[in-house]
């Protein structure tokens, strides 16, 4: 597969060069406080980019980094869900001469020891988001996490308040195992009790965020279980795809609380009204928290202030039933593919993935 | 002749009986109409690029460049049309002349050039995946509806993936089996040296197998684009070991020869609906995943008992034969 993955990387990068000339006539408007004055080159490593959340997440990326004129030189990499490619991207970047790397764990602890060794050559190494293990100053400069046990409380809380009585729950994550999943239901179970019942395979089912296994996955759930009172997922737009089914089987889509993003909220308007059980509550999908993670990597490469926060807490974002903090939210005239809540315009967004 | 063709049916068939037993023991609800709806499109699509990889096999070759193909045609027939159904023929079109070059092009390399298959299709794999790149940059793009409703529609209460299979099994079928140029195929797969001393186009048919495979991928992928509403560009990685596995469990020899189609396809509703009785008894994910290899442990072993049962005739023949 080495083959594959060459020609891959070689097709991200020329992208990724071409996207950088164009960017360069931007006006660099006035230098944040994170940016010091050493020269630096740096690299965003993502674990898996086949999709327009990574997309988005990407481009908020390189994004930060423009604001930084001290950063000389961006390169970015896709692991493709692959862990030894991940790996040997990480190895890879820093044996380039890359002075920071701004790294998206997937695959979690088994990318440490890669982790590791480039941070005791003396490179800036921040993991982000994806709980690797290890600890700050030994393995890693600085880990940005994500609380996403304050989701699963988010949604936990919501939940709540629309099946006072308890009810069934399923709950879909991504990845076997992924620290995502596991912190979010935390969080649900700090809130919700023992008359909620989770239907789904525990801790709970891999879906790997991928939208055909989703499907797969949902149908199954369907058949097994004649009541489904609200679904919980951390990756909503994933779901869009899947939802039909309730309908096939003439059931109301149920309750949903899940991750924002503009195919939803689309779907949302448009089934709402056929489907009495279908309300929407969704969190800031939380593609800014590469900003945080990015900001902390320059900072230390360049010699600049550090930022206030080493955790992103997204935010709850829509709710169909109170109409706050937004009603549900869809740009019909974009692509379904982005997030209303990410600090990117939409309008870039759509740029950023290619439509 | 008739003995192996049966043998092959008939171990499958007898499998998937025994599976669909067994889900009905522990998971009926994996065999309750909604999961068989919901899951058979996915079935579909695996025996579509199972009967592509067949005709390969049956060359004695192998095709690596399915993950490509498969998701080029979906990264066309998605980002091309960009939600509008009028522009879908054209990217049908598209995809298919795509499928044509890729085709022709792991067939010349393989049957003219003599290039080792797997080495040939791996080259021609990453030039597809760079070809799903320019299309895409890597993300994924909503089907437009025509497609959807035209590969996730259903039909007189039938998933329409159902009727696409069963069209390409029969035009599978019965062009290896009832036509000049599909015996020819099969013989050239069984032994080419005899093809050629038979006067027969040894490359040509050799060449022609990987053409029709990219076609069947493509037809796989377009699919695929319609039955998921939002496809990632690569959703063709996932089907490279499934179409192998449904291949060798149609009982089709790696070595080349004879094909078995309608094994191939039934066997692809074998390993699909392996994995929805995996999600349905709702035990962990590991547990799943290793339910699903002991199944297909399962399935493979039934084959190899049989030869077991002719291994020791042979061996008491001998034995008698040293008493003596």
């Amino acid at each position: 597969m080495k083959y594959s993955n060459f020609a891959k990387g070689l097709a991200i990068s020329l992208g990724a060069a071409v996207m950088a000339l164009g960017s360069a006539n931007l006006a660099k408007a006035e230098v944040p406080s994170w940016c010091g004055p050493k020269k630096a080159t740096l690299a965003l490593l993502d674990g898996y980019g086949g999709n327009s959340w990574r997309q988005v997440t990407t481009a908020s990326g390189k994004q930060t980094v423009e604001l930084c004129p001290s950063i000389t030189k961006y390169e970015y990499a896709d692991g493709q869900g692959d862990t030894q490619k991940s790996i040997s991207d990480i190895k890879s970047m820093a044996a380039k001469g890359v002075d920071s790397l701004v790294v998206f764990g997937d695959a979690g602890p088994a990318v440490l020891p890669a982790i590791t060794s480039v941070f005791k050559s003396g490179k800036i190494i921040v993991p982000y988001r994806v709980a690797v293990g290890g600890k700050e100053g030994v393995n890693y400069s600085k880990f940005i996490g994500s609380s996403f046990e304050n989701d699963g409380a988010t949604w936990g809380k919501w939940i709540k308040s629309v099946l006072p009585k308890g009810g069934n729950v399923l709950f879909l994550s991504g990845p076997a195992g992924n620290s995502q999943g596991l912190d979010e239901l935390k969080g649900l179970k700090s809130v919700l009790g023992p008359e909620y019942v989770f239907v789904n395979a525990q801790p709970f089912d891999v879906t790997n965020w991928d939208p055909a296994l989703t499907q797969k996955v949902l149908t199954a759930e369907i058949a097994k279980n004649a009541k489904i009172d609200v679904i919980v997922s951390d990756f909503g737009p994933s779901l869009v795809g899947a939802l039909p089914t309730f309908t096939k089987q003439g059931k109301s889509i149920p309750a949903l609380a899940t991750s924002d993003g503009n195919s939803l909220g689309c779907f949302w308007h448009d089934n709402q009204a056929s489907n009495p059980d279908f309300k929407l509550f969704t969190v800031a999908t939380g593609n800014d928290n590469v900003r945080l993670a990015v900001q902390w990597a320059v900072a230390l490469a360049t010699g600049g202030e550090k930022p206030k926060d080493a955790i992103f807490k997204a935010p709850a974002f829509e709710d169909s039933v109170s109409g706050k903090p937004n009603a549900v939210l869809c740009r019909k005239d974009l692509p379904g593919a982005i997030y209303m809540s990410s600090e990117l315009p939409a309008e870039d967004q759509a740029k950023a993935v290619g439509q | 002749m008739s003995t192996p063709l049966a043998r092959s049916f008939v171990t499958v068939v007898f499998s998937t009986l025994v599976l669909l037993v067994v889900c009905l023991l522990f998971a009926p609800s994996s065999v309750s109409w909604g999961a068989l709806s919901g899951s058979l499109p996915f079935a579909a699509t695996i025996a579509i690029v199972g009967l592509g990889q067949l005709l390969v096999v049956q060359q004695g070759g192998f095709d690596l460049s399915l993950p490509g193909a498969v998701s080029l045609a979906v990264v066309v027939s998605t980002h091309h049309p960009h939600q509008d159904d009028g522009l879908l023929y054209q990217a049908v079109l598209l995809a298919i002349a795509f499928a044509l070059v890729a085709g022709f092009l792991n067939g010349i390399l393989v049957s003219f050039f003599r290039l080792n298959a797997i080495i040939a299709t791996i080259g021609t794999n990453a030039l597809l995946y760079g070809a799903v790149f320019a299309t895409s940059g890597g993300v994924p793009s909503i089907t437009t509806n025509l497609l959807a409703e035209i590969a996730g529609g259903e039909t007189l209460g039938l998933p329409n993936s159902v009727y696409f299979v069963l069209g390409a099994t029969a035009i599978v079928s019965f062009l290896l089996k009832k036509t000049v140029v599909g015996r020819r195929f099969e013989a050239i797969g069984a032994n080419p040296l005899a093809g050629r001393a038979a006067g027969l186009r040894v490359r040509l048919h050799q060449m022609m197998a990987y053409v029709y495979a990219q076609l069947l991928y493509c037809l796989a992928g377009i699919l695929i684009a319609g039955i998921t509403r939002e496809p990632t560009a690569f959703q063709g990685d996932s089907l490279l070991l499934p179409s192998v596995a449904v291949v060798v469990l149609g009982g089709t020899s790696l070595l080349g020869g004879r094909g078995y189609p309608i094994s191939t396809v039934i066997a692809a509703f074998f390993l699909n609906q392996l994995s929805q009785f995996a999600l349905s008894v709702g035990v962990p994910f590991s547990a799943q995943t290793i339910i699903q290899a002991l199944a297909l442990g399962f399935g493979i072993g039934v084959y190899s008992l049989r030869w077991s049962v002719n291994v020791r005739q042979t061996a008491g023949t001998k034995n008698v034969e040293e008493k003596k």
